[in-house]
């Protein structure tokens, strides 16, 4: 039983189920930024340090360490999780300009519209974020029993996924003092402090996924999702505007419109099982997910725990396609769904204080996109 | 000048002279090490060829082995009494008063961990993990140069007065960075035990313990942010890389001998010293401009590192189970062969094949244990610890005069000397 989820839980983080409105959203904006932002990694990726890890991995095919399913994700790349944040941080430095007050130099070293260092940001954003995928992936030794296979390679797969994560966080840094901005680097640091917040609440959280009082509500909710999944965004979007010296306003504002796209964008991935016509499909979803964690606060604790006993089947297996009917029947899907749109709506809203442009109008579709199901 | 010691070390030299070379002039940072740049350097205590680490200096030079001056009256115990000799030959001119550098340091240090537990603001559970190791326990050594450095230089700078703010961060930043790459290794390691407590990977498991390091990180990242100076951050971004890829180097082994030493001083740099000597900078950065001046305070900070790493790689071999708060061998038992079995295996060629398999097979770890004690693998590596503490007296000495540069000296004498 721990093992089954433990093995969903990762799916559910790696696997690509985004709609394809997004995608092609995705795919269009990135020929305004100029090139595919999966490239932007590639300098670290084919280091030598990641090469001998990669090599190391190979060690690993055939275990369940979590680190395989990241590591397939960097070559079979979905073009739906990895890529996106730097294209969002390229595309609104592009939309907001350069600044008025900025001086002539720095407006010089704008390419597309945009500033080096905006591009440097970019790569930066997504390398913290697939360092803390990696780290993520770290596996408690001591909850793996020996049946769920042999110890050495958990621990080698661990092994492998501290340094990776470190030395994607170590190039991270290394990034960032090049950007010559120290206010940058507080809040792209304050952002990793945010990220590994909220990872750490998931854990915590997730422990206690079978016990009673597990139950949160949509504002805790909120806020464990902002630090683990929308601060990182936020902030890079913010530190942006800081790189191009816009003024704070500029600044809010894109914090604001990084901070709800990656909500929405939360929210619209979670529901993707629920909304999606599955008869006959298997299907899997993670217990944190938005629509079961309100279905859960809606239901009441009591209710849930009857359920879960319903849908258990012979072999004391969950039936996850009963579990999902037994969610969708009640208001949690409605409430993801609304707090989607708001969250998509609050995004739009945000943009439009920048001046008409291509780079913007492909953030509204981004934007949008989140809203459609 | 015919000491023993000191015959085997210049044979050793011979061997490997090239290693050094490499180390010391083509590690990237220290290219700017050069006889030009130091020689201008008024207020040395010159004795005339301090353009060459005093390592090099003494394979060219085998007859005129001069100790910097101002060592005066060390009494390093790990000598052998004939060359203790020559330190005092050559120490009867001066006269500099040694001072005790914890005593000196203490007034900066106070509330130092309490500090540092404030700036890792944060709720519930992650607080207990990240304030873990900073129970005022640690012998927060990295500090305590921090500041003894920041001190010296202000004195050298003609700035009297506290510390600067900022020089205070760097003191907290360095345990931080530090205390965050122990609990990332403690995991790696898969070690159970530090500081004579469990580890956080034993208590919370590897997981957590792994968040906790990322966010004692990136506070410490914050907080240099807040120095706002560019420099120290890319200083301390430095470090960053160099403890990460110092833990690749770890990974791997080299079949070649020359090779293998070279990546093992070259490891230790990055694990090690990189820390001590970066910070050593950035708190120099922050009140002089001159940049012989950073390469004074990084040089020193960057062998001292190396020779107190030296010194632990010693004391696994030598200091009792729990003495530092670990199992002995404890880096054979981890696959790492360190300073002594190195040189052990100059005089035990069985030892290489063992090296190589990284005493993966039954018996192995017990057998090279044996071979190192069998050898003078010990004995050299203290000497080898001993070079670095004197190139690192010949670069503080560069500074002008001040208690906390005097305590810097000898500290260099406590690092070699101490048995914990």
């Amino acid at each position: 039983m721990a093992l089954s989820s433990r093995g969903r839980r990762t799916l559910s983080l790696f696997s690509s189920s985004a709609p394809s409105n997004w995608s092609k959203a995705v795919a269009d904006a990135e020929k305004i930024v100029g090139y595919p932002t999966s490239f932007m990694s590639l300098r670290c990726l084919l280091s030598d340090e990641l090469s001998n890890v990669a090599i190391q991995v190979k060690k690993l095919i055939g275990t369940q360490h979590p680190l395989l399913h990241t590591a397939r994700g960097f070559v079979f790349d979905s073009g739906n999780h990895l890529p996106t944040r730097g294209l969002i941080v390229l595309l609104l430095s592009k939309a907001a300009g350069p600044s008025h007050t900025a001086s002539d130099l720095l407006a010089q070293d704008m390419v597309s519209g945009i500033h080096t260092s905006q591009r440097n940001l970019a790569e930066i954003t997504e390398l913290i974020h697939t360092a803390f995928l990696v780290h993520r992936g770290i596996v408690d030794l001591k909850e793996w029993t020996i049946s769920d296979g042999p110890l050495k390679d958990m621990e080698f797969g661990n092994k492998m996924a501290v340094l990776s994560g470190d030395f994607l966080l170590a190039n991270a840094c290394t990034g960032l003092a090049q950007l010559n901005n120290t206010k940058v680097v507080e809040l792209i640091s304050s952002a990793i402090g945010d990220v590994v917040q909220g990872i750490y609440n998931e854990n915590t959280s997730n422990s206690e996924e079978h016990s009673l009082g597990g139950s949160v509500d949509v504002e805790a909710w909120e806020e464990h999702t902002f630090l683990s999944h929308g601060a990182l965004l936020a902030k890079s979007c913010q530190a942006a505007m800081e790189l191009a010296q816009h003024d704070t306003e500029a600044q809010s504002l894109a914090y604001t419109f990084g901070k709800h796209l990656s909500m929405g964008h939360r929210l619209n991935s979670d529901l993707q099982p629920f909304v999606k016509s599955s008869a006959g499909e298997s299907v899997t979803f993670s217990f944190s997910a938005a629509p079961v964690v309100f279905h859960r606060q809606i239901v009441g604790q009591e209710r849930w725990s009857q359920q879960l006993q319903q849908v258990k089947t012979r072999r004391n297996e969950l039936d996850y396609s009963k579990l999902l009917a037994a969610v969708k029947s009640e208001k949690g899907v409605n409430t993801a769904m609304d707090l989607c749109c708001y969250h998509g709506n609050k995004a739009l809203e945000a943009i439009q204080a920048f001046p008409s442009s291509e780079a913007r109008s492909a953030l509204e579709n981004i934007a949008s996109a989140i809203t459609k199901f | 000048m015919a000491c023993p010691l000191l015959r085997r070390c210049s044979k050793w030299n011979a061997n490997c002279t090239s290693l050094f070379e490499t180390l010391w002039y083509c590690d990237g940072r220290s290219v700017s090490y050069s006889t030009s740049s130091l020689g201008r350097t008024s207020w040395s205590s010159g004795t005339g060829n301090e353009g060459q680490p005093s390592l090099l200096r003494r394979r060219t030079r085998p007859n005129t082995f001069n100790f910097t001056t101002s060592l005066s009256r060390h009494q390093p115990r790990l000598l052998d009494p004939k060359l203790q000799a020559c330190f005092w030959i050559n120490s009867a001119h001066t006269d500099v008063k040694l001072q005790d550098p914890f005593t000196i340091a203490q007034k900066d240090l106070t509330n130092l961990y309490d500090d540092i537990r404030k700036e890792l603001f944060v709720s519930k559970e992650l607080k207990a993990l990240c304030h873990y190791y900073f129970d005022g326990k640690g012998k927060a050594i990295r500090p305590m140069i921090v500041v003894l450095m920041a001190r010296a230089l202000n004195s050298h700078s003609n700035r009297s007065g506290d510390l600067l703010p900022g020089q205070r961060a760097v003191a907290m930043i360095t345990e931080m960075i530090h205390t965050a790459s122990l609990v990332h290794d403690d995991v790696i390691d898969g070690s159970d035990k530090r500081r004579g407590k469990g580890t956080i990977n034993e208590l919370w498991g590897e997981k957590k313990a792994i968040l906790a390091g990322d966010f004692i990180l990136s506070v410490a990242s914050i907080t240099m942010a807040r120095i706002g100076n560019n420099t120290v951050v890319k200083v301390f971004s430095q470090v960053i890389e160099d403890l990460v890829r110092g833990e690749f180097m770890q990974l791997g082994s080299k079949e070649n001998e020359n090779e293998r030493f070279k990546h093992y001083l070259e490891k230790t740099f990055k694990k090690t010293a990189s820390l001590i000597a970066n910070s050593c900078k950035a708190v120099c950065v922050l009140v002089s401009s001159d940049p012989k001046v950073h390469e004074i305070a990084y040089q020193y900070g960057k062998n001292v590192g190396i020779a107190f790493q030296l010194v632990d790689d010693v004391l696994d071999f030598t200091s009792g189970a729990n003495h530092l708060g670990k199992p002995s061998a404890a880096d054979l038992k981890l696959g790492l062969a360190t300073g002594p079995v190195l040189f052990a295996c100059q005089q035990f060629p069985e030892l290489h094949a063992m090296i190589m398999r990284r005493f993966s097979s039954k018996g192995d770890v017990d057998r090279a244990w044996q071979y190192v004690f069998q050898s003078d693998g010990v004995e050299q590596t203290k000497n080898l610890a001993q070079h670095y503490c004197q190139e690192a007296i010949r670069q503080i000495s560069m500074l002008r005069p001040s208690p906390e540069r005097d305590a810097l000296i000898r500290l260099t004498e406590m690092v070699l000397t101490r048995d914990k």
